[in-house]
């Protein structure tokens, strides 16, 4: 069994270390980071919008790069956060708190080095966890027959639809709203055409990349174009870059525990970074022998969140890789990215798949070294590029976002069809509907429906299956405590003790 | 008002899901050895959208105060986005963006038009070279191609 795992991890790193993908993973890491540095262009959006530079790559090259952005997309957020009080994207929001304090006080260096750490170590020990658990529950997985997948697909969807926003009807409206757009089309089974109001190019459905650019990077710059400010941002000073031994000792319990805690959220569906982060914060405040600190430059506060929200980065591939369920946004789009170079996410990944499933293990373990070589002395970089005014990074990212969007296709009516998702994410966000449910929704919707179909196939038409199954029911009533638990938890009191 | 605003989202919600009820119930009822057919899925989802949207405009959900309402300048960005992607396929890629470039950068607070035309120009270029020489992505070039554009 080990030796195996051995053996599998060798060959992806074999794969990883090919002159090609290494430099794909440099180009994902460095186009990650970017990312995670600039405001307004969350990881979703940003890897939407850079699909078009998996076209015509090897799949494991395609997914290479894809994934260095995603992991250097979660290393760079904590450079803003701490430099500018700006979190990049959303699981960097509770950085700020200690890490904005830490540049105040000239700490900046130190804020940095300790989150580059935390990430490098909690990365590392998540794809470790990755690559140890994902092949024996994809062997589980491979058990499941279309009852089973039915509803395991309806807890996945339960989660987000309960963790993705405040409300749970506004939650679930959202999840509706993804599960409707993935039903126009053509339907496989009977070649019926639904929903498609008489437009040819609706026929083959909406396309996940063109809705998350859409939804994600457009609405994201409109949002921001209503709040920007007139000029770039300003950062504290650097001050001393390297970190103390008794900085790192003092916060190695923390990315410890920030690290595991993160990476069994980002297993679960829809919780992933943010909630990771914010947690792990809480978790490491409650333990403190000093809590008062907290929030006011506490290196733990910066060493917790960093760690958890990256090893919840690889705790969300493994529903992705091992029961083909994208549980986030972020992997949904990467589930689209995947469909798009020929390889269907599925249990059956690590056996049909070998180069795509362990290519992008090995290159992660590779990626996380680069990452932390990159980070520190790029940090001079990162923030001239935020020094360039909002008036022209948001149409510079417009115009790169329309390139993703029609090299989809090729097809014009895309074009339009982005702007008004966008329109819609526009509004949606400023409604507080999530935005995550709907992408998850237009991915998982078709899957659903044909799990179900089959399902009363085989039954002949008896919905019995669905409750005779353990795994089923087990899901089930999950997927209900999901749903109430947390409005429950609400309304008892307890909140994650964030100030703003 | 808010609570106005979030009860157009709720109506319009609820408008969606009944039109797209209306339209499943519709469809022609085929089925191939196969109980649930193609209406039945989509009918169950309008109907709780339906039903959701409906509640939400009775009683919107609690949460917190969201003041807004697109400033003029979103407006405008939004129908210049619009008309960029209606013009790429005729203007082509490098044109129109560096007409949206420039306008875009102006609405949104550019002062220098000498600044404005010359970094659109720059950045249009190099984004377009960037795309399709070096990372090979053809894009539409529109009547630039006569001129070897």
């Amino acid at each position: 069994m080990e030796g195996d795992t051995l053996a599998h991890l060798l060959y992806g790193l074999q794969i990883a270390l090919s002159p090609v993908n290494l430099f794909y993973a440099f180009l994902g890491c460095l186009v990650g980071t970017l990312i995670g540095v600039l405001p307004g262009i969350g990881p979703a959006g940003g890897m939407a919008l850079l699909i078009p530079l998996t076209y015509g790559k090897e799949p494991a090259s395609a997914i290479i790069l894809l994934a260095g952005i995603y992991y250097g997309a979660m290393y760079g957020g904590s450079t803003t956060s701490i430099l500018l009080n700006v979190p990049g994207e959303a699981a960097s929001v509770v950085t700020t708190l200690d890490g904005y304090q830490m540049a105040r006080k000239g700490l900046a260096g130190p804020a940095l080095s300790i989150a580059a750490i935390g990430s490098f170590i909690a990365g590392t020990i998540g794809v470790l966890l990755l690559m140890l658990l994902g092949p024996p529950l994809a062997r589980a997985a491979l058990k499941f027959g279309p009852a089973e997948t039915f509803a395991l697909m309806v807890f996945g969807l339960s989660m987000v639809t309960s963790l993705a926003g405040k409300s749970l009807r506004r939650g679930l409206v959202s999840t509706l709203l993804g599960l409707m757009m993935a039903t126009v089309g053509t339907d496989l089974p009977t070649g019926i055409i639904r929903f498609t109001f008489g437009i040819p190019k609706l026929m083959e459905g909406f396309d996940v990349v063109v809705v998350a650019i859409g939804l994600f990077a457009v609405s994201e710059i409109l949002s921001c174009a209503e709040e920007m400010g007139k000029e770039g941002f300003k950062a504290a000073p650097l001050g001393r870059i390297w970190l103390s031994a008794r900085d790192f000792i003092q916060s190695l319990g923390a990315i410890m525990r920030g690290t595991v805690l993160g990476f069994f959220i980002g297993v679960l569906p829809g919780a992933a970074h943010v909630t990771a982060s914010f947690l792990s914060y809480t978790v490491e405040k409650r333990l403190s022998r000093n809590p008062e600190r907290f929030g006011k430059g506490e290196i733990r506060g910066v060493a917790a969140p960093e760690s958890a929200n990256n090893s919840a980065a690889c705790g969300a591939l493994i529903p992705l890789l091992t029961l083909g369920l994208p549980a986030s946004a972020v992997t949904a789009v990467l589930y689209g990215a995947l469909l798009m170079v020929g390889v269907r996410p599925s249990p059956f990944l690590f056996q049909k798949h070998p180069d795509v499933a362990w290519g992008l293990i090995g290159s992660m373990y590779v990626g996380n070294i680069m990452l932390l070589i990159l980070n520190l002395p790029l940090v001079g970089l990162w923030v001239k590029i935020l020094r360039t005014p909002a008036r022209w990074l948001f149409p510079m990212v417009l115009a790169v976002s329309f390139v993703g969007v029609y090299s989809v296709n090729n097809a014009p009516l895309d074009l339009l069809l982005a702007t008004i998702l966008g329109v819609l994410g526009y509004f949606m966000r400023k409604l507080d509907y999530p935005l995550a449910p709907v992408i998850l929704g237009l991915v998982l919707g078709d899957l659903l429906e044909q799990a179900l179909r089959q399902t009363l196939m085989i039954s002949g038409g008896s919905l019995l299956p669905l409750v005779k199954s353990p795994i089923c029911l087990v899901l089930f009533a999950l997927a209900g405590v999901v749903m109430v638990a947390p409005r429950f938890i609400y309304k008892k009191g307890v909140k994650l003790e964030i100030e703003s | 008002m808010k609570v106005g605003a979030e009860r157009i989202g709720a109506i319009l919600a609820t408008l969606v899901g009944a039109g797209y009820f209306y339209e499943a119930v519709a469809m022609p009822d085929v089925s191939i050895g196969d109980p649930l057919g193609p209406r039945l899925f989509p009918m169950l989802l309008g109907l709780f959208m339906t039903l959701l949207g409906g509640s939400l405009a009775l009683k919107p959900a609690e949460g917190e105060e969201s003041s807004f309402g697109l400033s003029p300048r979103s407006w405008g960005l939004v129908l210049l986005l619009g008309l960029y992607g209606y013009a790429i396929p005729m203007g082509g890629y490098p044109l129109c963006t560096f007409l949206f470039l420039a306008v875009g950068s102006r609405l949104l607070g550019e002062r220098s038009w000498l600044r404005c035309l010359g970094i659109s120009a720059i950045m249009s270029a190099l984004i377009f070279l960037l795309f399709t020489k070096v990372l090979d992505i053809p894009l539409p070039v529109g009547f630039l191609a006569f001129s070897g554009g």
